[in-house]
């Protein structure tokens, strides 16, 4: 048994793991902690007689016949149609104001299963996990059914012909008093429709709100070019990427293509190794990734920016332009060593690698810093080679928070009349100091268009059932331009409407389509479209091709340097935040976003990438902040900013900034539905619309109290016995390395493998057909939990609920092991910054399964294809698989959950996959039924399956491709090859359960360890651009 | 209730002792009885074999595909690239039944259907449990004819099953496939008879079509 441990660090999942807390150590004492029958009542003897009697009775009148059941066909069946045949259909949502294109799988008229469009720029075939829970929040029971109109206390259930009765009245005139609310839209049909609105009405305002805004960036190439300008960045032949509080990989509106991107620029194969720096006081999943990372306030991030630019005009004379010369001597004192080292190792790569590097900046930092970030990027000479530029629609519009805050100021005093408001949910979402949700009384009447009776809608005079984006017609733009189209899946539900067709609707346009009104848009934009021939095929396709916005070199403007000069040495002075002055971070949630999504279950059960917590949102806090102020782990916490308290839980995460707090937004929702009602805390009253995102002076004290977050990260860890296995093993599990450490001993991830002769028990199955064998690249993986979504899509995986999260029981087929890696030495509460490691942990199909050998009743047996084939209809629930089971994957029921959904909800359900009873075991199938789709389409055909064929649902979504598949017994195909590389292993090879899941190990390409020379991947190919590095 | 009763323990009388043998036959062949019961009583074949359910419309096979002579792809024309073997819409029907016997009281739900758009609701025969992932095209483009599973429909007047689908019954034909095999262009011929003899021919189908039907549990279980 490989005990070496070459790195001396230790990994571990939990700070309670790593303390060895008593609490941990009786939860590793139990495979099935609080495992009493918690939900059954207790039964007297008579009752047992009764019931068991009664279901015999029952049991012998039902046995004589199945059920009768009714075959309904069309009465006209559409063309092509054939029943219990999925379809797909290319589509899109948008968030934020840009569009992402989706392919809808839709199985006998009922949307089942969103993945990515391939077509699309920033999809590439690629979903995010918010955007495949979509097909959920279709079939949401608690969406909106009803048009209310609520007039003095009393709520009356109205149609669509009462509310088009009231709206000459309403907006009548100039328009004088009428105000309008939208989210961020990047229709174009949209746009001519607000432009006719708006053209009618002179009067009326339009203003535009989203709480998660990119407008910081936006406002910080103004300030550097004179005019606003979208940034693109381009991270396949970067080199070195330096992220301040950015996540380019998963918090952007293109991160699918930048996910891809980035995974390009890091493979080993080709050379390729693009070094990453993160600076940033919170984990990112691209903080996360860094090969440099360092943890510090949001604060002052800004002043390491300005350092950086110090030391690279210093020390390697990389020019200014001189109107920025200003920005460069704005600081040059760092406040630890830790920073200066920091500091000094980014500024030497950044300029050694002109051409091949990029700083980016994250949205909460001030337009000063996305300013200095722009100049430092031209001097770098990464203009159209790591970062491009793009016009931006409507580039004169205010910023989202000005918009919000002059609405506000004229509710208050009273100007307005009339207020529409499209989509959003700002009584809930708008900052704190506006109190727009008591404004909302003082306007006389108030409309809101949206999916849910939320906390907006029940302020509102009138609330108008919205259409969802799977039931609607509309287009949109990609973040790069390309124009996007929507197309509906389904008839609306519940009556909604789209906000196009409401806009139309008060614009006092003709009663038309939604559809109409698309095509007639388009058709005016794009002559293609005006043909029957064009328009069906951009239906098809999803998207037009060529449309995306000309890239645009824009010069800087030394007039408007000047300003942000000045603007950035503003923020530079405010003062470090201290403990008794903490630093406050408000951030989107990564799966609720802020809070739209709050009513999906998928999501809320979903463990947070890095904290995996469930259910809940948690103040992160850093472990030395928390031991200054006497916090322990969980204990709940009044934190109080700018006059508002909030009262949450803490979470203790290595390698949270000191001095800096962070709380997610999107929780605490008091009208989402029966999901989201009540879940966690909202952080929405501290904001402000000058500080909406780092609220500076918070404070914090400890209530004494503790609350049991739902986090899955100590679960599945076996027993005693078998937690210390595991952190024996972790090395053996999660193998990494330096990409120099690699590419002098291609062999190094071997080294670990020592074990005796493996000599097996069992026969061994012979083979003749395909094997079916997956690859997983821990290099590529940046643990953005979409695979987890797809496969609970795809599988009808059942959401348990916060109660039986705690109890250990989440379903989840994928489970995404985060280890966090520190130095041993170094002191708990000392921790400034840990490595974070991620592993996706599904059923790994030993070929010599564990499972198989101990079931009673051979409902898990080996399929001649090598599957480890999960029966259930077999399964009796013994659970001797589970608990012989070394990596921990196997799901039981311990409940009908199915039992109370609402039928809409069932309308989800792929109808290619069993929905699981109570006490059945369940696992990952390497998604069985898309391989027998394929092999009997194949053998039907009489022809081989070409590789590639088929794609599990993990795989499909992954966005860069971490997840391979395929046959292994054919030598050429891709999973084969990547079984070749020197970085795949197998877990737990001492075990000689023989896998037929490898991972392919991790690279780390930190620059101490190779002398700061990056392996950039451009410079192995030919360029034009005569820059290399030395 | 609660005296104490353990001084008065009740006691068969002497003589009853030769009933001993007769209970004890009597609780055996109880067991028996059950026994046999269940096994045969709850099997398919007694529970749906002969299932005979009356349908909305008195549609016969017997006179449109033995007497008229319909190929069975004519109605259900997905049973060669798809699962399901899907029943017509009423848009078939009407294909004929717009000219010919357009008076017939019979057909009057047909019509509506046709009129409605609302569709004829059919009663399901050939019913397998929603966990069975049967496929019709893996079969009959491989050879096995209808009448394999559906039997001699073209004599029904009213369709009824006539085969378990059991999965006993199921398996049978996976591990032993060649007396049902037919040349391909022979699947929807239901009153075909090999000019040979059924076993040389099953074997040599069997191997030009290269035909080895799987019987793992994931060839039907997903």
């Amino acid at each position: 048994m490989s005990s070496i441990k070459p790195t001396g660090a230790t990994y571990w999942r939990s700070l309670d793991e790593l303390s060895r807390t008593p609490e941990f150590a009786e939860a590793v004492q139990r495979e099935f902690p609080n495992d009493e029958f918690d939900t059954l009542p207790p039964a007297t003897r008579r009752q047992f007689l009764m019931v068991m009697g009664a279901s015999l009775a029952m049991a012998g009148l039902t046995a004589c016949r199945w059920p009768k059941e009714e075959i309904v066909p069309f009465a006209h069946r559409p063309e092509f149609r054939v029943p219990g045949v999925p379809e797909h259909f290319a589509t899109s949502m948008e968030i934020g104001g840009a569009a992402l294109g989706m392919l809808v799988t839709s199985f006998d008229g009922r949307p089942i299963k969103a993945e990515g469009n391939e077509l699309h720029p920033d999809s590439l075939g690629a979903l995010s996990a918010v955007a495949q829970a979509q097909v959920l929040q279709l079939y949401d029971p608690d969406r909106s059914r009803r048009l209310l109109l609520r007039e003095s206390g009393q709520e009356f259930v109205k149609r669509w012909d009462d509310f088009r009765a009231i709206v000459p009245a309403q907006f009548a005139g100039d328009g004088a008093g009428i105000a309008v609310l939208a989210e961020a839209s990047s229709s174009s049909t949209q746009a001519k429709l607000r432009e006719k609105f708006l053209g009618a009405r002179p009067g009326a305002r339009w203003y535009e709100y989203e709480p998660l805004s990119r407008d910081n960036e936006r406002e910080g190439t103004r300030l550097v070019f004179g005019s606003a300008q979208r940034v693109h960045p381009e991270l396949t032949h970067a080199a070195v990427v330096a992220c301040f509080d950015a996540d380019p990989l998963f918090d952007h509106p293109a991160s699918l293509r930048l996910a891809r991107e980035f995974a390009a620029a890091r493979d080993p194969e080709s050379g390729a190794g693009a070094r990453l720096y993160a600076a940033e006081s919170t984990y990112s999943l691209t903080g996360v990734r860094a090969d440099d990372r360092f943890a510090v306030a949001s604060n002052r991030v800004p002043a390491l920016l300005a350092q950086v630019a110090h030391r690279m005009v210093a020390d390697h004379g990389v020019d200014l332009p001189a109107a920025a010369a200003g920005f460069a001597g704005s600081v040059d004192s760092a406040a630890s060593d830790a920073e200066a080292r920091f500091v000094q190792a980014l500024a030497n790569d950044l300029a050694a690698h002109p051409g091949y590097s990029v700083i980016l900046v994250g949205p909460r930092q001030a337009p000063a810093v996305h300013a200095l970030a722009a100049v430092l990027n031209h001097a770098l000479d990464g203009v159209n080679h790591t970062v491009t530029y793009s016009s931006v629609p409507d580039p004169d519009r205010p910023s989202h928070f000005e918009a919000i805050a002059e609405l506000a100021a004229r509710m208050g005093s009273g100007e307005i009349e009339t207020l529409l408001i499209l989509g959003g949910n700002p009584a809930y979402n708008a900052p704190g100091d506006l109190g727009f949700a008591e404004l909302l009384a003082k306007v006389p009447t108030t409309i809101h268009l949206s999916l849910y009776d939320d906390e907006t809608s029940q302020r509102c005079t009138w609330h108008l059932p919205c259409a969802h984006t799977l039931e609607s017609w509309g287009d949109g733009a990609a973040w790069d331009g390309t124009v996007t189209l929507r197309q509906p899946l389904i008839e609306p539900l519940y009556g909604g409407r789209s906000a196009i067709e409401v806009i139309a609707l008060v614009a006092g346009d003709e009663p038309i389509s939604g559809r109409d009104l698309v095509r007639r848009s388009l058709g005016q934009d794009l002559p293609a479209m005006s043909s029957e021939v064009g328009w069906r095929g951009a239906l098809r396709d999803g998207v037009v091709d060529g449309t995306a916005w000309q890239k645009t070199t824009p010069k800087l403007s030394p007039s408007a340097l000047a300003g942000a000069v000045d603007s950035l040495r503003s923020v530079l002075d405010t003062p470090d935040p201290t403990s008794d002055r903490l630093e406050l971070v408000v951030m989107g949630d990564a799966k609720v976003l802020d809070g739209r999504f709050s009513n999906n279950g998928w999501l809320q059960e979903l463990p947070d990438a890095i904290t995996k917590v469930t259910w809940d949102n948690a103040l992160l806090i850093s472990p030395a902040t928390a031991r200054e102020l006497g916090i322990g782990d969980g204990e709940v916490v009044v934190v109080e900013a700018n006059g508002a308290t909030l009262e949450l839980a803490t979470y203790v995460l290595p390698g949270q900034a000191r001095n800096s707090v962070c709380v997610a937004l999107g929780y605490g929702r008091t009208a989402a539905g029966q999901v989201g009602d009540g879940v966690g805390v909202d952080a929405n009253p501290l904001r402000t619309v000058a500080a909406p995102y780092v609220l500076r002076g918070a404070t914090i004290r400890g209530t004494g109290r503790q609350y049991a977050l739902a986090t899955t990260q100590d679960h599945f860890a076996i027993d005693t016995i078998g937690f210390n296995e595991r952190n024996h093993r972790v090395e053996n599990l999660v193998r990494e390395a330096s990409l120099d450490a690699y590419l002098a001993n291609p062999d190094i991830f071997h080294e670990y493998d020592h074990h005796p002769p493996l000599i097996s028990l069992w026969k061994d199955h012979e083979y003749e057909g395909e094997q079916w064998g997956m690859a997983i690249d821990l290099n590529t993986c940046i643990g953005c939990n979409a695979c987890v979504v797809a496969c609970q899509a795809e599988n009808n995986i059942p959401v348990v609920g916060r109660e039986q999260v705690l109890n250990q029981r989440e379903m989840q087929w994928i489970r995404l092991d985060r280890y966090f890696k520190t130095d041993p030495d170094v002191p708990i509460d000392e921790i400034d910054n840990a490595e974070v490691v991620f592993q996706p942990m599904t059923c790994i199909q030993c070929e010599n399964a564990p499972c198989e050998q101990v079931c009673p009743v051979a409902a898990t047996q080996h399929t001649p294809d090598g599957l480890n084939a999960m029966i259930y209809n077999r399964c009796v629930g013994t659970r001797y698989c589970s608990n012989n089971c070394p990596v921990k994957v196997r799901r039981f029921n311990f409940f009908n959950y199915h039992k109370d959904l609402a039928d809409t909800t069932k309308m989800q359900f792929n109808p290619e996959v069993t929905v699981r009873a109570r006490g059945v075991m369940e696992k990952c199938t390497f998604c069985v039924q898309r391989i027998e789709a394929v092999r009997i389409n194949a053998r039907n055909d009489n022809r081989p399956i070409a590789d590639g064929e088929i794609t599990p649902a993990c795989a499909q979504t992954c966005p860069t491709r971490a997840i391979t598949f395929g046959n292994l017994n054919d030598p050429k195909s891709k999973v084969s090859h990547s079984r070749e590389e020197h970085r795949s292993y197998a877990t737990l090879a001492e075990l000689n359960i023989r896998p037929r899941t490898h991972y392919l190990a991790r690279l780390r390409n930190t620059a101490e360890e190779s002398g700061g020379e990056s392996h950039a991947p451009s410079h192995a190919e030919a360029d034009t651009h005569g820059k290399e590095s030395v | 209730m609660n005296e104490d009763k353990s001084n008065h323990i009740f006691i068969f009388p002497r003589w009853t002792w030769v009933l001993r043998p007769g209970v004890a036959l009597g609780a055996l062949g109880g067991l028996l009885y059950a026994a046999v019961v269940v096994t045969f009583g709850f099997s398919p074949v007694a529970t749906d074999v002969g299932y005979e359910p009356v349908q909305p419309v008195p549609y016969s096979h017997a006179l449109h595909v033995g007497q008229l002579g319909v190929d069975c792809r004519y109605c259900h024309s997905t049973v060669e690239k798809a699962a399901h073997a899907a029943i017509p819409p009423t848009q078939t029907c009407m294909n004929c039944h717009a000219m010919i016997r357009a008076n017939s009281e019979k057909l009057i739900p047909v019509f509506e259907s046709y009129a409605t758009g609302m569709p004829v609701e059919w009663i399901r025969v050939h019913d397998l449990p929603d966990y069975v992932y049967f496929n019709h095209s893996a079969h009959v483009r491989r050879g096995v004819g209808c009448v394999s599973c559906h039997g001699r429909i073209d004599t029904m007047e009213v369709v009824a099953q006539v085969e378990p689908l059991s999965m006993g019954w199921c398996l049978r034909c996976h591990r032993n496939p060649e007396p049902h095999l037919r040349p391909i262009e022979f699947v929807t011929q239901l009153d075909w008879v090999p000019m040979e003899d059924q076993a040389i021919l099953g074997r040599r189908l069997r191997e030009t079509n290269n035909i080895n039907p799987p019987t793992d549990c994931n060839t039907c279980h997903r």
